[in-house]
């Protein structure tokens, strides 16, 4: 019996994905070369070349993947029905954590960082992220949990991820929850209720344990 | 393939027509002449699905509890601390109750049946199996009190909520369901959650007024 010939392909096209999200989530992307991905995936250079035209396409498909991967996430989180302040600090949590001890997303982030910037990829995905978060925000405005206006505080939450990447280190999993849960007690006074900060800040610390418990290196 | 689409259709109608029967004037009081009437079906069509009006009343208790428990599973299986599952998802299904015609109508056919329909008997089983387990979860997180005996409490929240429910439903029509579970919890709270995690679970269930538009907020977190 043999396979369907698209499915084999769509096979080899996860197995190139798979390899070069691995490269990508331990080097920085000009560190990685193709023959490194090549021999991870083990498949030829003709084969890749039929997947994708360059590293930079392969680079582009991976980031792209991850999007779809926490836009699905983010839905399933929304889904649970919790406050909107609380499902935003929720999703932050369930980023680090995928960018702690998930090849992809940890490649895919790292990818928004170097790639991206001329051809406009990398505003297209932070712009979705800043919209998805902004949507959630109108919410927590409206529970009055948050009180200022929604997109400023969607983008200072988006900004302060992509900082927190850069200031602390994902590969090191119980600094990295320790830097994310600061950041969040030094930005929620600047949108927050003041009354309803006490909750707001046990909820974040209650969060941070469990993720520290979850957590796994890559 | 078309042909079973259609025949799926002609159930789901059925069991809509049944639905809004029972909770309009009754299982008892409504005939399967009516069902029909209502379905726009002949007899044969609904034989040929139901063999018996509590064939119909046994699908609509199976499909309820189905919608139900998926709810509940979908928060349960979050990362979050047990114990905020288990209050969440209970304000979960019961925002559902009045939402979900079929859940609705199944809750109530379960209550009828209760005692004879092996539907029925697997499904209180079922729920108290499951609120035992999440109950020893929480004590082993440590927001449960450590000397508690899970299977107690784990029934004890079972049979409150339907406790609430059914006052609900004779006395309000079930309009006020998400009130009454709120108030059920805020006495049961304190006999159960440790010291150390009783003001947060205060404030986060004065909180599921935010998270549930339809219930009027009770308290602004005020603690007591």
């Amino acid at each position: 019996m043999t396979e369907p010939l698209d499915r084999r392909a769509d096979a080899t096209r996860l197995q190139i994905l798979r390899a070069a999200s691995r490269q990508f989530a331990q080097k920085s992307y000009n560190l990685v070369s193709l023959d490194d991905i090549l021999a991870d995936a083990d498949v030829t250079k003709g084969a890749m070349y039929f997947h994708f035209r360059s590293q930079h396409a392969l680079a582009a498909a991976i980031i792209e993947y991850r999007a779809e991967v926490a836009r699905a996430a983010v839905d399933e989180l929304v889904a649970h029905k919790l406050s909107g302040l609380e499902t935003l600090i929720d999703i932050s949590f369930l980023i680090a954590i995928d960018d702690i001890g998930d090849e992809s997303a940890r490649a895919g982030l790292n990818l928004l960082e170097s790639i991206g910037r001329t051809d406009g990829l990398r505003t297209d995905v932070v712009e979705r992220w800043v919209a998805v978060f902004t949507e959630i925000t109108r919410k927590a405005v409206e529970e009055g949990d948050i009180v200022e206006e929604p997109e400023h505080v969607a983008k200072l939450l988006v900004s302060m991820y992509l900082g927190l990447r850069q200031t602390s280190n994902p590969a090191e999993p119980e600094r990295f929850l320790r830097d994310l849960q600061n950041a969040w007690a030094l930005l929620l006074p600047g949108f927050t209720k003041p009354e309803r900060m006490a909750y707001v800040t046990q909820f974040i610390k209650r969060r941070t344990a469990i993720a520290m418990k979850k957590a796994r290196s890559l | 393939m078309v042909r079973q689409a259609r025949s799926e259709a002609t159930r789901r109608k059925i069991i809509m027509s049944a639905v809004e029967l029972f909770n309009e004037i009754g299982y008892p009081a409504a005939g399967l002449g009516d069902i029909i009437e209502r379905a726009e079906m002949t007899k044969g069509a609904l034989y040929y699905h139901f063999d018996s009006k509590e064939a119909l009343a046994t699908a609509i208790i199976e499909e309820g509890s189905t919608n139900l428990w998926n709810a509940f599973q979908g928060i349960a299986q979050s990362p979050a601390p047990t114990l905020e599952s288990i209050i969440h998802g209970v304000f979960v299904v019961a925002d559902l109750l009045s939402t979900d015609k079929v859940a609705r109508s199944g809750t109530h056919l379960l209550r009828a049946f209760g005692e004879f329909n092996d539907a029925a008997a697997h499904t209180y089983a079922g729920w108290v199996d499951e609120m035992t387990a999440c109950t020893a979860q929480a004590i082993a997180e440590g927001d449960l009190r450590p000397d508690l005996d899970a299977h107690a409490v784990g029934e004890t929240i079972v049979a409150a909520m339907l406790g609430a429910e059914l006052l609900s439903n004779a006395t309000a029509a079930g309009a006020d369901v998400l009130e009454r579970v709120a108030r059920t919890w805020r006495v049961l709270l304190p006999a159960i959650v440790s010291a150390e995690s009783l003001p947060y679970f205060r404030e986060f269930l004065a909180r599921e007024s935010l998270r549930h538009s339809a219930m009027p907020p009770t308290s602004d977190f005020v603690d007591p």
